[in-house]
């Protein structure tokens, strides 16, 4: 929600300063119409300058994205033993406990990649 | 994930703080955009001023200041989190931006006060 608004704010503030800039524009064209001496922008102008860049900014500030949590232990506080210990290497599937245990059926089907394709599509009726 | 640590000695207390290297360039690249636009936006803005000479140097130093208080107002108060020094966010990288700076400023004083 905040992202929205940070949007709407950064395009407020560039179509905000495209319109001074268009005014600032207007009026030098006026006065060299006129042919006045220019001096400087009317006041108005300026303030709508400075504002608009301000809001464009502040838009920018949150559309770049969100600061990190630099202390190195916080991001670690928040894990679980489980996360950290885990090693893939050291799983082990094929372990004592399956002849140890006593309502363990070993697998119907063992099929290996290396058999052939209709053995495979005929498997369940050389089990029967 | 966590990346590397960097560890640095904190000088009021002494003991060491470790700093994760990911967030640290995380919060780098953020401050980078921020302050790539604030070079655009303000240079455009001071052309569209007419500043001239140096008022519109001056200008790009009151942007920085400026860019500084926000990004100050972004962290909140609890800105240790985020950063490792106040001073090296306002000084580190100010006038990186100052060529942008001057291609905006060049440019939109061309468009309102020339042409």
């Amino acid at each position: 929600m905040a992202f929205v608004w940070a949007r709407l704010a950064f395009f407020a503030g560039i179509i905000s300063l495209f319109h001074a800039g268009y005014s600032a524009a207007q009026h030098r064209a006026y006065m060299r119409v006129t042919e006045q001496e220019f001096t400087s922008l009317p006041t108005d102008i300026s303030i709508q300058g400075f504002l608009s860049l301000l809001m464009a900014m502040y838009g920018i500030l949150y559309i770049a994205g969100d600061f990190k949590e630099i202390r190195a232990n916080v991001q670690l506080q928040n894990k679980s033993w489980e996360t950290v210990g885990n090693r893939p290497t050291f799983y082990t599937f094929a372990h004592r406990g399956r002849a140890l245990s006593p309502n363990y059926s070993p697998p119907k089907a063992t099929r290996s990649p290396l058999d052939p394709i209709d053995s495979l599509a005929a498997g369940p009726h050389h089990q029967e | 994930m966590s990346g590397r640590v960097r560890t640095r000695v904190d000088r009021g207390t002494g003991e060491v703080v470790a700093y994760s290297d990911a967030a640290v360039r995380n919060n780098l690249a953020v401050i980078e955009y921020c302050r790539t636009s604030m070079a655009a936006l303000s240079g455009g803005t001071a052309g569209l001023l007419g500043l001239t000479g140096l008022y519109g140097f001056l200008f790009f130093l009151v942007a920085g200041l400026v860019l500084w208080l926000l990004l100050l107002v972004k962290a909140g108060n609890r800105w240790q989190r985020f950063f490792v020094s106040r001073q090296s966010l306002l000084t580190s990288g100010i006038f990186s931006g100052l060529f942008t700076y001057i291609l905006c400023w060049t440019f939109l004083y061309g468009m309102v006060h020339v042409y």
